[in-house]
Order: C-alpha cells, then sequence, then structure tokens
C-alpha cells in the first residue's frame, strides 16, 4: 500500500468521506437549520468528477490490494452514479434541506463507490450495506405520510433477508473454494460441487432481491410509494445501477453455464412480464415506476447470459440511459404536495399547462419503452444483441415479447398528458434548482440520442 | 458532392422546421402555418430538383452519404436514392406541403405542436426511404409511430385515444418481431463472414438455411404485412383512418401505408430469396384475400372515411400481388401503384375532410346530389373517384394495369406447365377492379347525383386554398396516368436488381420444389 495510491486511487471516495465529516460538523456547529444542499451539490459533483478522470485516465491501481481496487471500469461506473445523483440533489430542494438528507445520500454513495471497487466479499459486503442502510433511512425521512413507516419496515425487513441471504451465499463460496476474493465467484460458478452451486444460487438471489426481481420484488412498490420524490428517484435510479454494476462486476470472468441459464433468465423474463402487466394497473405514478423498474431489472440481469465484454458495455449503458430517463421524468413531475404529485390523474392536460415538463416526461416514457430514437431504444438493443450473439435466441426473442407489453402502459402517461383534459391553470415555472436538474439529464439524453456511438465506442 | 448533400437537406429540413416552430410564438397561427408551409414547399422543390437529376440509367445508388454512426458495430448513417424509394420520396414531399396547406383551417387546437409532428412523421417516413442501414432503417421505422401516435390522440375523432392505441400496439408488435430478426440476421452476417455490418448492400449477400430463412422472413413480414396492412392484420386501419384528423389521414394512406410495402420489396423479398419462394403463393394469395375483401368490406360501408379506408387495403393487395409476381412490369406496376394510390386515397381523404368541415358528418347517407350544391368540389371528387378507379389516362390505371399484366405473365407460362393456381389468382384480381368500380361508383352516385341534400347547408363551394391543393393533386394523378413512360424508366435499373436478388439461386443445389398444383399453401 503506498499512500500516493491511496490518494490518487480513492479520490471520489475521499471527497465523498471529507463531505460526510463537513456536513456533520456544520450540523453540530450551527444553531439554525441551514440549507446545507449547495454544498452537498458541490460535493457530489467534485467526486464525480474525480472518478470521471480517473475514468478518462484509464487509471488502475489497487490502494488495498485483495480488497480494493481501481480499474477503468469502476472508475466509470462510480462517475456513472454520482453523475446520476446530481439531479436528484438538485430537485431535493422543496423537500429536504437540513443535513441529514444529505449526510445519508452521501453514506450511501460512498458505499457504492466501496462496492464498484470492491475486490473480495468483505468490501462487497461493507459497500451494499453501507449503500443500503442510509436509504433505509432516507425513506422514513418521508415521514409525513403514514405509509411511509410500512414501507421503510418492509424495505429494511426485505433488505435484511437479502443481506442474510448474501452473508450465507458467501460462506457458502468460502466454504466451497476457501476464499473470500471476488474471484471465488467465478470459480464456484465453474464448479460442479453442491456447496459452490448452493453458494452461487444464495449470492444470485441475494442481488435479485436488491434488485427487486420477481419473486422477490414486493418491497419495491411500497417502498417507492412511501418515499418522497427525490428518494423514490434515488432508489429507482442509482441504487438499482450499483446493484446491477456490482453484479457486473461479481460476474467478470464467468461464462454462464447451462445449469444457470434457467435463473438467469427465467426469473428476468417473468419479472418483465408481471412488471410491465402490473405496471398497467397502477394510478400511482411511483408505483408505476416501481413496477417499471422491476421490468427494467429484468432487462438488465438478461444482459448476463451475454458474453464478458459486451455484457459490462450492456449493463451500463442500458443503466446511463435508464437512470437519465428516469430522473428527468422525476425531475419533471409537475409541483404539488407529494400526495397529489403521485397520482397520475395529476398528468391529465399537463401539456397545456407546462408543454416543457410534458414534452421531456413523454420522452422519458417512450425511451422507458425502448423506441427509437431515445437511448432506451439503443440499450435495449445492445442487451438483446448479446443475448442472441451468446446463442439464447429464444430467450431473446421471449424477452422482446415481454419488452413489448411495457409499451401501453408508458403511452398511457403520454396519453394522460397530452390527449385528456385537466386543470387549464398554468404551472407555475420550474424554479431554477428543477430547471438545472432538467437540463442535466436533458443534455446527455440528447447527445446519446443523436450520437450513441460516442459512448458505445468508448465503452 | 454538393448533390449528394442536397439528399441530407431534404432530410433534415422538417428537424429545422421544427425548430423553426419551436421559437416561433405559440398564439401566431399564421405564422406557424406560414412557416410550416414554407419548410415543406422548399423541401418538395428540392425532391424535384434531386428527381430530375436522378439518372435513370445508372444502377445503385446515387446522391449517397456514408457516415459512421456506431462505429463500433458498424452502423452507419448511409442514405441514397434509388429506383425503388425514388417515387416514394418524391410523393411524400409531394405531399407535405399540401398536408399542411389542408389543415390550415381544419387544425385550431395545438396549432405548434400540431405542425412539429407533421415535420417528425415527415423526417421520420423520408427518413425510412432513404435509409441504406438496417439499424437506421429500423430507428425510422420505429420512430414514425410516436407522432403518428400523437396526431391521431390529439387532433382524432371521437374514439381517437383507442384508435390510436390500437394502431401503435399492433405496429409496434411487429416490429418486436422485426427487432429480433434483425439482430439475428445481423448476427449470422458476422458469424459468416465476419464483418459486423448493417448495410443492406451486405446483408442481401448471407445466405442463410432455408429454416432460419423462413423464420426470419416471417418475422419481417409479419411487420410488413401489419404497416400494409395484408388481410387478416388490417383490422386497425378502419379505426385510425375514422379517428384521425384529415392530416393524419392523408399521411396514413398517402405514405405510411406504404412502408409496408416498401419493406417488402427493399428487405423482405431480397434478403431473404429462398424464403419468399417459399412464401410467395401464400403472399398472392393474401394479396388477392386483400384485394377482393377490402372491396368487399368497402362497398357496405356507410361512413365515407370507411369506404376509403377499406379501398386502401384492396389497392395495396394489388402492389403486394405485383410485388410478388417477380415480373418487371409487375414490380414496375407496384411502385407506380403505391404512388398513385397515395395521391387518389390522399387526394379524397382531403376532399372528405373539407366537407366534413363544412356539415361535421362523414355519413354517407346524409349527403345526395352535392354536383349541384358544390359543383367545383363534385368535379375534383369525380376526377379522384375515377382514378381511384383505374379509368385510362389516370395513374390508377397504369399501376393496376401494369400489376395484373406482371401477374398473368408470371402466371401463363406456370399455367402452360400445368400449375393453375396463379392463373386462377391473376383472374380473382381483375374481379377486384371490377368490385373497386361499383363501390367507388356507388359511392360517387350517392354522394353527388340524386335528390340535393346535406346536413349543412347553404354551403360554399372551394375556396382557392382547397382548389390549389386538389388541383396539384390531380395534375400529378394525370402526370402519372399520360406519362407513365419517364416515371417508369427511373425504376427500371432497380426493378431489374431487385427481381435478380429475389430470382437468384443458391450456390448449393437445395431449392425447394414449387408447390404442387391446385393447392394453396
Amino acid at each position: 500500500m503506498n499512500t500516493e495510491t491511496v490518494l490518487t486511487a480513492m479520490l471520489p471516495e475521499h471527497l465523498l468521506l471529507l463531505g460526510i465529516l463537513l456536513l456533520l460538523v456544520l450540523e453540530i456547529g450551527s444553531r439554525r437549520e441551514r440549507d446545507l444542499l449547495p454544498v452537498t451539490l458541490v460535493i457530489v459533483f467534485a467526486a464525480a468528477f474525480a472518478a470521471a478522470r480517473l475514468y478518462l485516465g484509464d487509471y488502475a491501481g489497487a490502494p488495498f490490494p485483495g480488497q480494493f481496487s481501481v480499474d477503468p471500469a469502476a472508475a466509470l461506473a462510480k462517475a456513472v452514479v454520482l453523475g446520476l445523483s446530481i439531479p436528484v440533489v438538485l430537485i431535493a430542494g422543496g423537500e429536504f434541506s437540513g443535513p441529514r438528507f444529505s449526510i445519508l445520500l452521501l453514506s450511501s454513495l460512498y458505499g457504492a463507490c466501496l462496492l464498484f471497487s470492491s475486490d473480495s466479499f468483505l468490501t462487497l459486503f461493507l459497500g451494499i450495506e453501507l449503500m443500503s442502510l442510509p436509504v433505509y433511512a432516507l425513506v422514513l425521512l418521508a415521514m409525513g405520510r403514514p405509509e411511509s413507516v410500512e414501507g421503510a419496515l418492509k424495505y429494511l425487513v426485505l433488505g435484511g433477508a437479502g443481506t442474510a441471504t448474501l452473508l450465507l451465499g458467501i460462506s457458502f463460496t468460502f466454504g466451497a473454494t476457501g476464499s473470500f476474493e471476488l474471484a471465488a465467484f467465478a470459480e464456484a460458478v465453474a464448479s460442479g460441487d453442491t456447496l459452490a452451486r448452493a453458494a452461487v444460487v444464495l449470492v444470485l438471489l441475494a442481488f435479485y432481491l436488491k434488485a427487486a426481481v420477481v419473486p422477490f420484488h414486493g418491497w419495491a412498490p411500497d417502498a417507492y410509494e412511501a418515499a418522497s420524490v427525490p428518494v423514490t428517484a434515488y432508489m429507482a435510479t442509482v441504487i438499482k445501477a450499483a446493484v446491477l454494476l456490482a453484479a457486473v462486476r461479481l460476474f467478470a470472468g464467468v461464462t454462464v453455464p447451462a445449469s444457470l441459464v434457467g435463473l438467469i433468465a427465467a426469473l428476468p423474463l417473468v419479472s418483465m412480464v408481471w412488471g410491465n402487466l402490473t405496471a398497467m394497473r397502477q394510478e400511482s405514478f411511483r408505483r408505476m415506476i416501481a413496477y417499471s423498474s422491476i421490468a427494467h431489472a429484468g432487462y438488465l440481469f438478461f444482459a448476463f447470459l451475454g458474453a464478458e465484454p459486451g455484457r459490462y458495455e450492456a449493463v451500463i449503458f442500458y443503466l446511463i440511459a435508464y437512470g437519465l430517463m428516469n430522473l428527468l421524468a422525476f425531475v419533471c413531475l409537475p409541483t404539488g404536495n407529494d400526495a397529489t404529485r403521485d397520482r397520475l390523474d395529476n398528468l391529465k392536460g399537463l401539456f397545456h399547462r407546462s408543454p416543457y415538463a410534458a414534452l421531456l416526461i413523454a420522452a422519458a416514457m417512450l425511451s422507458l419503452a425502448g423506441i427509437p430514437p431515445f437511448p432506451g431504444f439503443v440499450a435495449k438493443f445492445l442487451i438483446f444483441r448479446n443475448v442472441i450473439d451468446a446463442g439464447y435466441t429464444g430467450w431473446a426473442v421471449a424477452g422482446l415479447i415481454g419488452s413489448y407489453l411495457g409499451i401501453y402502459f408508458y403511452l398511457r402517461v403520454i396519453q394522460y398528458m397530452f390527449m385528456s383534459a385537466g386543470e387549464e391553470a398554468a404551472e407555475a415555472p420550474p424554479r431554477a434548482m428543477v430547471f438545472a436538474a432538467s437540463l442535466c439529464c436533458l443534455l446527455p439524453v440528447v447527445l446519446l440520442t443523436v450520437f450513441p456511438g460516442w459512448l458505445i465506442d468508448r465503452l | 458532392m454538393s448533390e449528394a448533400v442536397m439528399l441530407n437537406w431534404v432530410l433534415f429540413l422538417p428537424v429545422l422546421g421544427i425548430g423553426l416552430l419551436v421559437v416561433a410564438p405559440r398564439s401566431r397561427h399564421d405564422m406557424l402555418r406560414g412557416i410550416s408551409f414554407a419548410v415543406m414547399a422548399l423541401q418538395f422543390l428540392l425532391t424535384l430538383w434531386l428527381y430530375l437529376q436522378f439518372d435513370a440509367d445508372t444502377a445503385g445508388l446515387q446522391f449517397e452519404t456514408r457516415l459512421p454512426w456506431i462505429a463500433d458495430w458498424g452502423v452507419y448513417y448511409h442514405v441514397g436514392l434509388d429506383g425503388l424509394n425514388l417515387l416514394l420520396v418524391l410523393l411524400t414531399a409531394f405531399l407535405g406541403p399540401l398536408v399542411v396547406a389542408g389543415a390550415f383551417s381544419a387544425i385550431q387546437k395545438d396549432v405548434k405542436l400540431f405542425y412539429a409532428m407533421v415535420f417528425f412523421i415527415q423526417f421520420a417516413m423520408l427518413g425510412t426511404f432513404i435509409a441504406q442501414d438496417l439499424f437506421l432503417f429500423y430507428v425510422f421505422w420505429e420512430t414514425m409511430l410516436i407522432p403518428m401516435f400523437l396526431i391521431i390522440g390529439i387532433w382524432g375523432g371521437e374514439r381517437r385515444i383507442y384508435a390510436t392505441l390500437k394502431f401503435v400496439l399492433y405496429t409496434a408488435f411487429g416490429s418486436i418481431l422485426m427487432l429480433a430478426a434483425v439482430i439475428y440476421l445481423v448476427y449470422s452476417l458476422k458469424t459468416q463472414t465476419g464483418i459486423s455490418s448493417f448495410a443492406f448492400a451486405d446483408l442481401y449477400g448471407t445466405r442463410l438455411p432455408l429454416d432460419a430463412q423462413v423464420l426470419l422472413f416471417g418475422a419481417f413480414a409479419l411487420s410488413f404485412a401489419i404497416k400494409v396492412p395484408v388481410v387478416p392484420l388490417h383490422t386497425w386501419l378502419p379505426d385510425a383512418h375514422v379517428e384521425a384528423p384529415t392530416a393524419g389521414s392523408v399521411i396514413l394512406a398517402g405514405v405510411l401505408l406504404k412502408m409496408g410495402t416498401y419493406g417488402f420489396i427493399k428487405l423482405g423479398f431480397p434478403l431473404f430469396p429462398d424464403a419468399t419462394a417459399v412464401y410467395t403463393p401464400a403472399v398472392m394469395v393474401l394479396a388477392v384475400v386483400s384485394i377482393i375483401y377490402g372491396a368487399c368490406l368497402a362497398l357496405v360501408q356507410d361512413d365515407i372515411k370507411k369506404i376509403i379506408a377499406y379501398s386502401s387495403i384492396s389497392h395495396l393487395g394489388y402492389v403486394m400481388l405485383g410485388l410478388a409476381s417477380l415480373d418487371l412490369l409487375g414490380i414496375q406496376g407496384a411502385i407506380i401503384q403505391m404512388v398513385s394510390h397515395g395521391l387518389t386515397a390522399g387526394g379524397l381523404f382531403l376532399m372528405v375532410g373539407m366537407i366534413y368541415e363544412r356539415c361535421h358528418s362523414r355519413d354517407l347517407a346524409a349527403y345526395g346530389g352535392l354536383a349541384k350544391l358544390l359543383p367545383v368540389y363534385s368535379v375534383f371528387f369525380m376526377i379522384l373517384t375515377l382514378a381511384a378507379v383505374g379509368l385510362p389516362t389516370t395513374s390508377g390505371f397504369t399501376g393496376e394495369f401494369l400489376v395484373l399484366m406482371g401477374a398473368f405473365n408470371a402466371a401463363w407460362p406456370l399455367y402452360e406447365a400445368g400449375i393453375t393456381w396463379p392463373l386462377v389468382l391473376a383472374c380473382t384480381a381483375v374481379l377486384g377492379v371490377v368490385l373497386g368500380a361499383l363501390y367507388m361508383l356507388r359511392l360517387a352516385q350517392q354522394f353527388l347525383f340524386g335528390e340535393s341534400r346535406a346536413p349543412h347547408q347553404p354551403l360554399v363551394d372551394l375556396n382557392l386554398r382547397e382548389k390549389l391543393i386538389l388541383a396539384a393533386i390531380v395534375a400529378a394523378v394525370f402526370a402519372l396516368g399520360l406519362f407513365p413512360d419517364s416515371f417508369m424508366h427511373k425504376t427500371e435499373l432497380a426493378a431489374r436488381e431487385y427481381q435478380q436478388l429475389v430470382a437468384a439461386q443458391p450456390a448449393e443445389a437445395w431449392v425447394m420444389n414449387q408447390p404442387a398444383s391446385g393447392k394453396s399453401p
């Protein structure tokens, strides 16, 4: 371990840690409640920038060999996750201004960064817990509403079950391979040993639970609905992205064996179908997004059928497109109190009240539905291309048909906004922060729409 | 080269139009309409220039642009004109300004969004026609759904939401399977030759095993057949047409339906020649069924828009028949028929829109004797009706006649060889012409002649704007009917190329036998 590597390689983490400490000091030191979001924003931005520089500089280094290492893929994952958090902080303005939100958010991001750099199951576990625990509390922050307690509790209990499953899986892996290194997972997948097989299944199930894949999705709709809009946006995009990127890291060097195909293809497929079908019936925007995210978790895990370099490329591109689009929709939701904001009915006639917001939400919905020319289409194409390249054509066709089921409920949102009469009173123009947040999502979306090759060629 | 840049200008002018609309003030409707018309007119003039510059004696693509788009996958922004898409691009650009002008008085709500959507769909349609890269084609193909969804859904009639969702869900289902086929096709090209490419020219060369071809062709054909639409996948069409605003109907009938037939001619048949040989009987049977079934349904409708909608199914059946005949005249006739149908159906929908604006009814029974009430209107309506029926000197005649010639040319040698079913099909298709005359003349008779009545009186005859729109369409109809030679000349080389691609024998000798006589597949 040398100090310089620790400083350079872990710069994003250090910045986050520094931010957490700074916010804690400010919290203790000041009497008045201060608006700390600008500080938070600067910290997140600085960390994202640091991660992006590591990625662009093709940095690779291991400050703690065997536990923590940075490679360009990890740096990119950090940059993506931190970058996606920027709009979340920007729209948190109306709801949270105290330090609690900021500290919890930064801690959770710290956990995510740890996760992407983990080389052993210990760091992985630490990262995943550090990432999840603050989110339980973040959900509870919307305590104004009674269901938020219920949602948070459900999330906590099921999250705990996920943790237990993961721990069990880790110990089985250790039992089967005698190692805590992440590479042991690939070894366990390759071996036909019963213990190793159980370990693989348990670890996979833990990830399914964290990413809300059917039938381990029960917590998601309640937790998403319980949280207030910025936190839901955070869970649907950043947390989901972090879990999936960690899974990609875990699966490094793994070629999915025939015995696992059922588990890796069937549950995600069910997830797509069930998520898309159930989303059609929702009246609450957050619940709809929850089911949509269950379906998207399905597409994302489908990508694991594909072979190695393409898998990473597909997952990260998908997460960028999906995260940006989801955030765009959340950012543009009309203002109002939390409960009315959430009703889909509230979107009726939005085009006449606020054309800008309506057009952006429409673009977000079309992209999530995977309709070109939006980046969601290229992302979907990437995933299914890899699945077909890996020889699973039948599964790919089933998955595409599953994705077809999702088109209706996304279109329904557009139908509400453009084709239904609603309140006529014009919406107040968005606050500067919210507008900035929408630009943060919109500009990369436009870039990815017009030049998807710009990103894909780099990956 | 500057000429190639022109084609890109034509494609991206609608985007420029959207940009202009965005900055224009929302409440100044006249200004919005003026901008839209000016941009569309400019687009048409540029396209006309391209058409005149197009060299009919050179095979292959002209005005070609090829730039890397997603270089990693071998996806290129590759556009160009050839004999197959040239006339369709011209048709699209020709209808653009007419659609815009036709909506001047009809669209009063959300004018800005409306013209932006018309530009958007114009962009997507032109892109689909001129794309020479499968990925690009698919992107444009699917993009088309978005503006159409909004055009029907926002400015449509009473059941617009049902109609528009039905339209999108039908077409999207076909496209999803096509997407799987596209990915698989490109993947097989890569495994066969090692190159990762989406270019049509490269993909034409892949010769997959027959069973794979059959499945892939099925996926492509489903998507295209829904768009055409071929019976029994046509049920979205009457709903979409009836509920769409006039401009939507014109775009739908004029251009969008040609996407399906264009897809068959550009991709479906040439990509999978062996599967085509297997499927040709099925395609021909479905084409003839569409001709007859569409005509029969058109015969019993009371809603004027529905009559024209079902007549579209029937007319596009001819296009399919011509394409499947693989006879040179049949193929050229199919292309002419596509353009001709775009002009006549588009014109008739515009005319129905004009009467609807005056009387707010599309019920045939409510009208009668309009020849006395609206003499100028009636003259135009009669001309377009006769063109739709296929009266000589009009474009409809050229198209239908050539298609039937092609069908007979293809059927005769088989008949002499003892296979009768193609001849039976061709004869049945002729019956469609008679039925066509029957339903169109029934429409004209009830509408224009007899006792004068209209739901709303007094009626004002066409104003100058409407007269000019219709005069332009009628002029085009006659141009195509009287001088088909120059148009056909431009398509000839491409049609021959298409014929060769489809008829090419595979290297190995495992060609399927012709199906046994008399049996439908």
